[in-house]
């Protein structure tokens, strides 16, 4: 086996390209990862080792790129917990400390779940059958997120992070990082399961994306953490140019995703990416059936 | 948050029950952890690291809960 060849540099910066865009809108990043090589007739299957040691690179990417886009939010809300350590409370208005709490109890099960199921779930849904089904229905996951919304989409002014600790509370906050697992499943997207929970408990479009990305920053960045040792060792092998390249085309298009979807939501709803995801999921499949 | 001073021993029992998995995980193999424990694989020799990490930081968790709970009434608003 030619280790140079498993993944070629311009498969890499299209792969890189691809996933910044991808993990941020409400798409399913790993859903289109599935689905790209088997519509390119590429030779990559997604639970490869190297390619999962690939795919590492360019998550760490995007978690940093979204770290210091909410630079100035993460420092808040580290002293804020800092703060209700201190003073054994979360004091009232302080709601840097309870966004801190919300996304703490936020991670915990969509970590718990993702540690127990991660494995399970990707072997079972690898194909790009199964991709395409659930991108499909991830579609309609985001549409009825907006048809079922609390709150007119409306552009609210102040600061967002104070409407998203007084909007969301402790049982929400759990029901919308478990709601995040659903990523699991190749097809169907973390963000847009987090935005979507986040419309049905009442923020805005603009508050529930702000809240998606803080919330998936942990979760995104801890789990290419505890991979990256993979990258660096013999799974890594071949790879890791091509890595560090497509994590740079990767880091670009988050920051642009970012910049725009933060923007896009001001106005905007999840509605175009469910109608995105219902007919390309839909194409895929029946690309792949037939 | 309410406080009750009830959960303070339960949260702490919790926290350290959860410290010891995240021990166990970080020590034995698959094929030695207990069998009703999630990832045991009878075939296996490699160590749940991710297992062990999540169930300490739950631990963590269920301190900082713990020790919520020991503060006094609620008296000020916050200063930032």
């Amino acid at each position: 086996m030619i280790l140079a060849s498993l993944i070629t540099y311009p498969q890499a910066v299209l792969l890189g390209l691809l996933q910044g865009v991808s993990e941020l809108f409400p798409v399913s990043s790993l859903g289109h990862s599935v689905i790209l090589p088997g519509l390119l007739g590429w030779n990559i299957h997604q639970n490869d080792k190297y390619f999962i040691s690939f795919l590492v690179a360019t998550h760490l990417a995007t978690a940093i790129v979204l770290v210091f886009f909410f630079w100035r939010d993460w420092v808040r809300i580290v002293k804020g917990l800092g703060r209700s350590l201190r003073d054994r409370e979360i004091a009232p208005g302080d709601s840097d400390a309870k966004l801190a709490w919300l996304l703490i109890v936020g991670t915990i099960p969509a970590g718990i779940l993702g540690v127990a199921l991660q494995d399970k779930l990707q072997h079972v849904f690898a194909s790009q059958k199964s991709a395409a089904l659930f991108l499909c229905l991830n579609g309609l996951v985001l549409y009825g997120a907006e048809l079922l919304r609390r709150r007119a989409p409306v552009h609210e002014k102040g600061d967002p992070d104070d409407r998203i600790a007084r909007r969301v509370g402790w049982k929400e906050a759990a029901g919308v990082g478990t709601a995040q697992a659903l990523a699991l499943i190749p097809g169907f997207s973390r963000s847009g399961a987090s935005m979507g929970g986040g419309l049905l408990v009442g923020l805005s479009n603009e508050d529930a994306a702000r809240y998606a990305f803080l919330l998936a920053t942990p979760i995104i960045g801890a789990a290419a953490i505890l991979k990256l040792p993979d990258l660096m060792g013999h799974d890594g092998n071949g790879v890791r140019g091509q890595a560090l390249v497509a994590s740079l085309c990767s880091a670009v298009t988050a920051y642009l995703a970012v910049r725009f979807l933060m923007r896009f939501f001001e106005t905007n709803r999840l509605t175009p990416f469910a109608v995105y995801c219902f007919l390309a999921g839909l194409g895929c499949l029946l690309y792949f059936v037939s | 948050m309410k406080k009750n001073r009830a959960l303070i021993l339960p949260a702490v029992a919790l926290g350290i029950a959860l410290i010891v998995i995240a021990i166990v995980y970080w020590v034995e193999p698959a094929k030695s952890l207990p069998s009703f424990f999630p990832g045991h694989d009878s075939h296996s020799t490699t160590h749940h690291l991710k297992h062990g990490i999540a169930a300490f930081l739950v631990g963590l968790v269920a301190f900082a809960f713990a020790w919520f709970q020991t503060g006094g009434p609620r008296t000020k608003t916050a200063t930032k």
